[in-house]
């Protein structure tokens, strides 16, 4: 099917498909909702589950408990299917070109189940050319339990193909130790006295996103004109020496032991990272800050029953909360707050999981069409490699 | 600059100069001492973060002593599974390397042959292309051909680069190698193959285990080249590297100390047993 | 067993039997792979155009590698070449003071050379992040000598770069170092100390020269990786200090734009070569390769 789909009808349905999220629903999201258990599906084909599910996800993104995850263990345990899970996914480009010749031969990835963020051209990519397979949503009842604001990305319409991890808001994180509360872009790239001890990160759209708000420009509508004049803005601030160096990950160790007073950060990572150093603080700039949806997706050749049935089982309002405890991002799972109000209220009431409508209303969303622009692209990876 | 390295072998002239180069020659050993303060300084660091139990994800403050680190060195999902992958590479691609770099010493020393120029050269180049460059050739080749990455394909890439090194370590021996030895075994009778056995391999024994060695070091360390072809398979170093992005396990200390204590005792008894043989000779 | 008729020199196939598996294996896995890639190198497409790459004879690849990345690709020359020339005057007298010094204790004094290279490349080169961290005591005592300026940094800049890649390729440069100075007969160096009556020219003029062979292998084994080298840039530079390695492994690893990181990697290799092959006719080492 996807084969019919050109490139330009792509755009413009993505185009069309306007912002990824809105807002005011995601306040929403974890609250309310149906919370009852949920019922077997009404599965009439009979399915088979493989002995092993191969899930590769992004490092520190599931429950832990020591050095188990109970959520898998109790997936084991309900369905007998072993999880084997890989936390080998750094950052979407590379974990995407790790994939591709593969997918590009019909080769199988040797994985059933990857994780991959909206803010990259990747999950749309992977949809338009045919490299996912279909979710078995008869295996999947508690797909109603996904919050209606997230039920229509306009990379993929119907969620036939996908069914978001986390969401996240990319903020300024700063040492309070080391500094004053820096909370707009304008210090973060111009203050002196932060100089060489800032950091970006190397994602298009975190950068692009908070940098176009403090520009006054919209990031989800991107023109040349709005595009240059943010690269433009980076580019002096790297030129100054203000950025340190320009992240994925690895900004987290950095800001720990203090090389970094303050950076570009995840929401999500703050809170774990103040197990490290208690000093962190998190906040959107006040220009606005970014959000984003990891997804799940099925690629070709994954075993799509196993994979759905365990999208299912993290569906399932208790098993949500229970790895939201966890990893600390915003979960998209209707319910999950309030079985999470009864394990850990403290984490519950925490701002950075659960966001004020305020931090909600200020977060921008990117141009999706500016993700397939080669000419950004290419003017992107020269500036963070260069 | 190398002012320190100036030698004052039997001084015997006046006392000031005396005193010069009694001054100097103390300078040369501060300097190495200096020197091997160092080297030691970083494997000093990860080996007392060793015993580190930290609070969060990252191994750099000290908080306190453990031994846990070193009992559970596998804690870590996927650490052990990355040792093993980088044992077993190593153990293969250094033997086959070995093998393959013995036989092309042996050529290139003991013949007169068309074309011998042009190996020397093949032999040379890949030691003198940065890993960058072999890593990314290899997945071009890969790639075209459609192999599936992974553990044959880390394999193909290690010996490639270990052949190299075996052939210049075995070579080094080979040269200063005393032919009468063999000639005289021949005339004893012995044919060519009993010669070689009996004769050549124990005396170029020492230099194909050094080569084995050798190899062995290498591809357990390699990180470029094996990250280029390696697919979704993770070797020690690709674990550390993934790692070190976003929480840093005292265990990667624990591995990586572990290789170093394993590779010197291995090495200090060479050495002791060298010495040994020194002394009775 | 004519495979071990090693004794009779013009033994026609014995040769060539010996040599077929590792050339083979050289040819295949060594050679083919640089065909392909100066073949990827000249091919045109794009991640958006659809994946297909396709043969061009797209020589815009290296003008565009060379016009958009001379910054990467002279730092990664200046970098190689300050760690080399770093490395050669730091082990140089190490080399020296074990070879004529050490007595019974050289093999021992060797081994600590080569022993901190047994840690795994990435987890040294990580520690030298936690000890040039900027509030480490490195650091601070640099600052307190006016080495650095208040509030400034090693970690994230040049410098560390520079130390990392002298750090990691040191044994490259020592042990032939040791080697050559190891080889030379003292009763020479006797006789030209008695010659020239000045121990320093004595060096000059003997020692030195007789050294050579073990300088030049040992620069050559130090600046080759470390001119490809992209882990120390990564670790411990910033987006001001990055090499040439970090495009190609970028393009490679991430964008997938392999044509572009296929011209990329072949102009360094060539041009590595290049100063190989310069660098053996000038200091007159015909036996580079032998």
């Amino acid at each position: 099917m996807t084969d019919q789909i050109t490139r330009k009808v792509f755009l413009r349905r993505a185009a069309a498909g306007g912002s990824i999220l809105t807002v005011p629903g995601l306040l929403a999201a974890c609250g309310g909702g149906s919370s009852g258990p949920s019922t077997a599906g009404g599965s009439t084909v009979p399915h088979k589950l493989a002995k092993t599910l191969h899930f590769s996800n992004w490092t520190l993104y599931i429950d832990k408990k020591g050095n188990a995850h109970p959520s898998l263990d109790q997936f084991k345990k309900k369905y007998g299917v072993t999880v084997d899970y890989t936390e080998d996914i750094n950052d979407n480009e590379s974990f995407f070109s790790k994939i591709e010749p593969n997918l590009q031969r019909g080769q199988s990835t040797g994985r059933d189940l990857i994780v991959m963020t909206d803010n990259s051209r990747y999950p749309a990519l992977l949809v338009q050319k045919g490299w996912v397979e279909k979710l078995d949503k008869s295996a999947m009842p508690n797909f109603k339990n996904l919050i209606p604001q997230q039920r229509h990305p306009s990379w993929d319409p119907n969620r036939d193909y996908s069914l978001p991890w986390q969401s996240g808001f990319t903020g300024i994180g700063w040492n309070e130790k080391l500094t004053d509360p820096i909370t707009s872009m304008g210090d973060l790239l111009g203050n002196k006295k932060l100089k060489g001890k800032v950091g970006l990160l190397t994602e298009f759209s975190d950068t692009l996103a908070l940098v176009m708000g403090y520009n006054g420009d919209d990031p989800s509508h991107i023109t040349d004109k709005t595009f240059n004049k943010a690269i433009d803005t980076i580019q002096k601030a790297v030129h100054s020496g203000q950025i340190r160096q320009f992240y994925g990950n690895d900004y987290a160790s950095a800001l720990a032991n203090g090389d970094l007073t303050a950076t570009m950060a995840w929401s999500g990572d703050i809170v774990q990272l103040q197990a490290d150093n208690s000093h962190l603080k998190w906040q959107q700039p006040d220009t606005g800050g970014d959000i984003w949806t990891d997804n799940m997706l099925i690629p070709k050749g994954g075993n799509v029953y196993t994979a759905s049935v365990y999208m299912n089982f993290v569906y399932d309002p208790k098993i949500a909360a229970e790895i939201e405890d966890y990893v600390n991002y915003v979960c998209p799972v209707l319910g999950a707050k309030e079985a999470l109000l009864k394990q850990d209220p403290a984490i519950a009431k925490n701002t950075l999981i659960f966001p004020t409508k305020q931090e909600l209303d200020s977060a921008h969303t990117i141009d999706p069409a500016a993700l397939n622009n080669e000419k950004y692209q290419t003017t992107w990876q020269n500036l963070i490699s260069a | 600059m190398t002012s320190v390295a100036v030698e004052a072998r039997r001084p015997r002239r006046s006392a000031p100069a005396k005193s010069l180069a009694f001054v100097r020659r103390h300078l040369l050993t501060l300097w190495s001492v200096l020197f091997f303060g160092y080297l030691v300084l970083p494997i000093a660091v990860v080996a007392v973060f060793s015993f580190n139990a930290p609070k969060g994800r990252f191994n750099f403050q000290w908080e306190h002593f453990t031994f846990s680190n070193w009992t559970h060195w596998n804690a870590i999902p996927g650490i052990q599974s990355a040792v093993q992958l980088s044992l077993e590479i190593a153990v293969i691609a250094s033997i086959l390397a070995t093998a393959l770099g013995t036989l092309m010493a042996l050529a290139l020393v003991r013949y007169g042959f068309r074309g011998r120029g042009t190996t020397n050269f093949v032999v040379f180049l890949p030691l003198s292309t940065p890993e960058i460059v072999l890593g990314a050739s290899l997945l071009t080749l890969f790639l075209n051909f459609s192999t599936p990455l992974g553990f044959k394909t880390i394999l193909i890439a290690h010996v490639m680069f270990c052949v190299s090194f075996a052939v210049v370590t075995v070579k080094a021996r080979l040269v200063g190698f005393d032919r009468h030895l063999e000639e005289a075994a021949m005339d004893l009778g012995a044919n060519e193959w009993t010669t070689f056995q009996k004769v050549t391999l124990p005396l170029i024994a020492p230099a194909i285990l050094a080569a084995l060695l050798l190899c062995f070091a290498i591809s357990i360390d390699d990180f470029v080249v094996t990250y280029f072809v390696a697919g979704s398979r993770v070797t020690f170093p690709i674990f550390v590297w993934g790692a070190a992005r976003v929480a840093t396990p005292p265990q990667i200390n624990v591995i990586g100390i572990a290789f170093f204590v394993i590779a010197v005792t291995a090495m200090l008894g060479n050495v002791f047993v060298q010495n040994y043989r020194a002394k009775q000779a | 067993m004519g495979v071990f008729r090693l004794f009779h020199r013009h033994q026609g196939a014995t040769p060539y039997l010996l040599l077929t598996p590792g050339l083979l294996w050289l040819g295949l896995f060594f050679l083919a792979p640089l065909g392909f890639l100066i073949y990827q190198s000249l091919e045109s497409g794009s991640i958006v155009a659809g994946f297909g790459f396709h043969f061009s004879w797209q020589w815009s690849n290296y003008w565009d590698a060379l016009k958009g990345y001379t910054g990467e690709f002279e730092r990664s020359f200046e970098y190689a070449g300050l760690a080399t020339i770093i490395a050669l005057v730091v082990s140089y007298p190490v080399a020296y003071w074990i070879a004529f010094r050490g007595g019974r204790w050289k093999n021992l004094l060797l081994l600590f050379i080569v022993a901190p290279f047994f840690v795994t490349y990435l987890i040294r080169t990580l520690a030298w992040q936690t000890i040039l961290a900027d509030h480490g005591v490195v650091v601070r005592i640099l600052i307190d000598l006016h080495l650095v300026a208040h509030g400034g940094r090693v970690l994230a800049t040049g410098t560390a770069v520079i130390a990392g890649i002298t750090y990691n390729f040191l044994p490259f440069m020592a042990l032939p170092v040791y080697v050559s100075l190891e080889q030379i007969d003292q009763t020479l160096v006797e006789a030209a100390e008695d010659l020239y009556a000045n121990k320093w020219l004595a060096f000059l003029r003997v020692t030195f020269p007789l050294s050579l062979p073990g300088v030049v292998a040992g620069t050559l084994l130090t600046f080759i990786p470390a001119a490809g080298d992209f882990i120390n840039a990564t670790l411990l530079g910033s987006p001001t200090s990055h090499m040439i390695g970090n495009v190609i492994n970028s393009k490679f690893n991430g964008t997938i734009d392999y044509p572009s990181a296929a011209a990329m990697s072949f102009i360094l290799m060539a041009v590595i070569l290049g100063l190989v092959l310069l660098y053996a006719r000038a200091v007159g080492t015909e036996k580079l390769t032998g």
